[in-house]
């Protein structure tokens, strides 16, 4: 293998797909990535065996050939490399030379043979704008489950409904539901991302302007644009029937309208004061045009923030963990929130005020 | 053949053909899952595993399990859902008790949405006996050509006798063998709300649509359609517009249609004309069989004496059989050491339906009570034709549920003769083989001795 390539387009994709190697594999070549050298183009390619990606970067090849590279190495390599010329590549006896302007360096390469294949998706397929896509996992990602004792739950829910493309994700504990237009989008039954792949999904979509596909089956989901395809591994399981649970209009008690900045400056001095298990109580009353939020800790003190807020129906006071609460707020961009509430013991529902695209609910603590 | 030591001999002989880190990465976690004419189905994680395996290892497997299974024709690989380790589950579970709040309520974690059968019911845990074998043959004669052969299909039984089982069963049975077929499971409740939804949305031609699409529709609990009349109308057109597509329907029901209240006779007659079959609820050697098999399930050994215990003292549904189970294994967890029959007699104790006791004189009244009579006229010395009947009643209903005797309930209904009673206790019951108002009736008073 020999070619020429640009510095800086070699350098942003091994940083982009380093970080999918596999780490901690009882396969050794799979913290790799893997160089192929073919027609006008560079491939890198790099897996873990849940998430496979392939990067294509023009280049000038003047023999053909593959490489494996420690990754880590390699970005180490690539990160602090600083200039403007075009950089030589070339393998001889199984390592990697490389040329910059100042430097030479060799690296160690690893038997290629080993390097698994990243399977090509067959299915349903469609385009989505990558800032949709990635506004739809970033608002519901955080309330997955990192445990994989229920993978079904430790993952997004992606499924349409009419024009919508809905993301879901739970812990059983909170729930975040974003609903994102999309016109002409084929009907999805449902799709479950793993939720330790959609990080990275995010990350290497997240930026890009045009247009993505998307491929899926029952196994497995692809993206790809221009230069890049990343395939990851989908979970075979059913989502729960979330919709049972969100509170039903007739249901709502309790309805309260507070500034969205009010509240959150109010939760983090609760944080302060909340015990080992976040706890922070809530008591509306509307009658007494009342909306507190207080906290009390044995050692620290307490402390209770009384709220300027619209208010409607019957006295309430419940206690939540004010953790689920603040993740909600990196999903609202409205001021002013409404929090619906139908009784002690049922889910809290927030909803930015004026966009119904995002709900979320939060089930109070039973203390 | 043991698929399961056929691919752990395959795979002893695999790992020593090529090195250790690549077996474990591709082998990990693979199994067979089922062989079928030769063909064997190879289970594997996930997509990247099955590439690989197809990519590099095709031959070394169909060599290796050529050798060791001289039928085999060919080899394929299909993606299953990864077996976790016990122990990581078991640790994570601790975890999470450590937190006090409240899970969000979704119940239903494992039911598929789409066609609402519960893939844990099926028949390799459902067990036949006498009390249920008729039901039983005849949804095997259903799984095997759905729609022609007993088209509808109507099981009755009392409650916990395993109907649901037996249901979704055949669903889950049928989806696997004619991936083709949609299948959908329900009961009658969420047809009703459905179509009401429909209604007030002015959607009501899709609900049609809706249903009629399925291939194999099963509704469960169908004898609260009594009072639904707009209901039984609309059920009776989407099971015409099933009885001449050929496709099969299947209904549940605690009771035989004739019984059921309000029924519409156009309904009735269409029960009729495919099978209808009851289950009964099971002898002593089933709930035996049955108490066994969910042990096996639990991974739990009880000495022989407390099973054949526990089977013959619950003697009523299935239902509360594993109820009770259930108390003696937590029991058995909580202790972690082996029970005494003794202290499972003392378990079970608090949790006997228990046996009615009813003063003969308070039957009398709920049963007047009942046909609207003065209380005094069942112990009057007459002939009129509503108290006779009433009298009688209430001699069976003693006789039967209370099992008084015949001297005792004749000596205190007024001075009757025994042989009286006998003739009265006699007479209900064979008014009973061909009047289901009368049944009816006594259904209805038994539930006010409650």
């Amino acid at each position: 293998m020999k070619l020429e390539c640009k510095t800086e387009e070699l350098k942003s994709k091994v940083s982009l797909i380093e970080r999918i190697t596999g780490k901690n594999l009882t396969l050794p070549v799979l913290n790799s990535i893997l160089l192929i050298a073919s027609g006008k183009s560079l491939k890198l390619r790099s897996t873990n065996l849940s998430l496979g990606v392939e990067v294509e970067i023009r280049a000038k090849i003047e023999k053909e050939g593959i490489a494996a590279i420690s990754g880590s190495v390699l970005n180490g390599v690539f990160s602090n490399i600083y200039q403007n010329e075009n950089i030589h590549l070339e393998v001889a006896d199984g390592n990697l030379l490389i040329q910059a302007k100042k430097s030479k360096i060799k690296l160690k390469g690893q038997p290629h043979d080993d390097f698994p294949t990243i399977p090509r998706v067959a299915g349903t397929s469609f385009e989505i704008d990558p800032k949709k896509l990635s506004e739809g996992i970033r608002s519901v990602y955080y309330s997955s489950s990192p445990s994989d004792i229920k993978p079904e739950i430790s993952s997004v829910y992606m499924y349409t409904d009419d024009d919508n493309l809905v993301f879901v994700s739970t812990d059983s504990f909170r729930l975040a539901e974003k609903k994102i237009k999309i016109k002409g989008i084929p009907e999805i039954e449902g799709i479950l991302l793993p939720f330790k792949n959609v990080g990275e999904i995010i990350r290497v979509f997240g930026d890009l302007t045009s247009a993505i596909k998307i491929c899926f089956n029952k196994n497995q989901i692809s993206f790809s644009s221009d230069d890049v395809y990343l395939t990851s591994r989908v979970i075979n399981g059913i989502f729960p029937d979330y919709r049972q649970i969100i509170p039903k209009t007739s249901a709502i008690t309790t309805g309260a309208v507070v500034l969205k900045q009010d509240l959150l400056n109010a939760l983090k001095i609760s944080n302060i004061f909340s015990d080992k298990f976040n706890q922070v109580n809530l008591r509306i009353s509307p009658k007494e045009k009342f909306f507190e939020l207080s906290s009390h800790n044995n050692d620290v003190g307490e402390n209770k923030t009384n709220l300027d807020a619209a208010i409607t129906g019957l006295d309430i006071e419940l206690s939540f963990n004010y953790k689920y609460f603040l993740d909600c707020f990196q999903s609202i961009t409205t001021d002013s929130v409404s929090i619906k509430l139908a009784g002690a013991g049922s889910p809290i529902m927030i909803n930015p005020v004026g966009d119904a695209s995002f709900t979320y609910l939060i089930m109070p603590m039973n203390r | 053949m043991n698929t399961k030591q056929l691919w752990k001999n395959c795979l002893a002989e695999i790992e020593t053909g090529i090195s250790k880190a690549n077996f474990s990465t591709w082998f990990k976690n693979t199994s067979i899952i089922k062989e079928d004419t030769g063909i064997i189905h190879i289970g594997v994680p996930n997509e990247f595993v099955r590439d690989w395996l197809i990519n590099k290892y095709h031959k070394l497997i169909t060599k290796t399990l050529a050798d060791a299974y001289e039928n085999m024709r060919a080899v394929e690989y299909t993606i299953t859902k990864a077996e976790k380790a016990e122990e990581e589950l078991e640790s994570a579970i601790e975890n999470e008790t450590a937190f006090v709040n409240k899970e969000l309520p979704l119940k239903d974690l494992y039911i598929n949405q789409e066609d609402n059968l519960n893939p844990r019911y099926r028949f390799d845990s459902f067990i036949v006996g006498t009390f249920n074998e008729l039901a039983y043959a005849a949804s095997q004669a259903i799984i095997e050509s759905p729609g022609t052969k007993y088209n509808p299909f109507f099981i009755y039984g009392g409650t916990g006798l395993g109907k649901t089982h037996l249901l979704q069963a055949v669903g889950n049975s049928i989806k696997e063998k004619y991936p083709n077929k949609k299948v959908h499971y329900m009961t009658l409740e969420k047809f009703a709300t459905d179509f009401i939804n429909s209604l007030q949305n002015n959607k009501a031609n899709s609900f049609k649509e809706k249903y009629r699409k399925y291939d194999l529709l099963i509704i469960d609990d169908i004898q609260f359609i009594g009072k639904m009349e707009k209901i039984q109308e609309e059920l009776f057109h989407t099971f015409n517009t099933f009885h001449e597509n050929n496709k099969q329907i299947i209904f549940s029901s605690d009771k035989h249609p004739n019984y059921i209240p309000e029924l519409a006779d156009r309904l009735k007659s269409r029960f009729s004309a495919g099978m209808i079959v009851d289950v009964s609820p099971p002898e002593y050697e089933s709930r035996l069989a049955i108490l066994k098999v969910k042990l096996k399930d639990l991974n739990l050994n009880l000495d022989q004496e407390i099973v054949e215990y526990v089977a013959s003292a619950v003697d009523g549904n299935i239902r509360e059989l594993e109820g009770n189970l259930n108390i003696i294994v937590c029991q058995y967890r909580l202790k972690n050491k082996p029970l005494s029959l003794s202290e499972v007699k003392n378990l079970l104790k608090n949790n006997m339906r228990p046996k009615k006791n009813m003063a003969i004189k308070d039957v009398a009244k709920i049963v007047s009570e009942y046909y609207k009579l003065e209380e005094t006229s069942i112990y009057e010395k007459t002939r009129k034709k509503e108290i006779v009947k009433a009298r009688q009643v209430v001699m069976y209903l003693l006789r039967e549920d209370f099992s008084v005797s015949y001297p005792l309930i004749g000596q205190k209904l007024g001075g009757k003769d025994h042989t009286t009673v006998i003739h009265s206790c006699l007479k209900i019951k064979s008014d009973l083989k061909d009047d289901p108002q009368l049944l009816q009736e006594l259904e209805q008073i038994r539930i006010m001795f409650k």
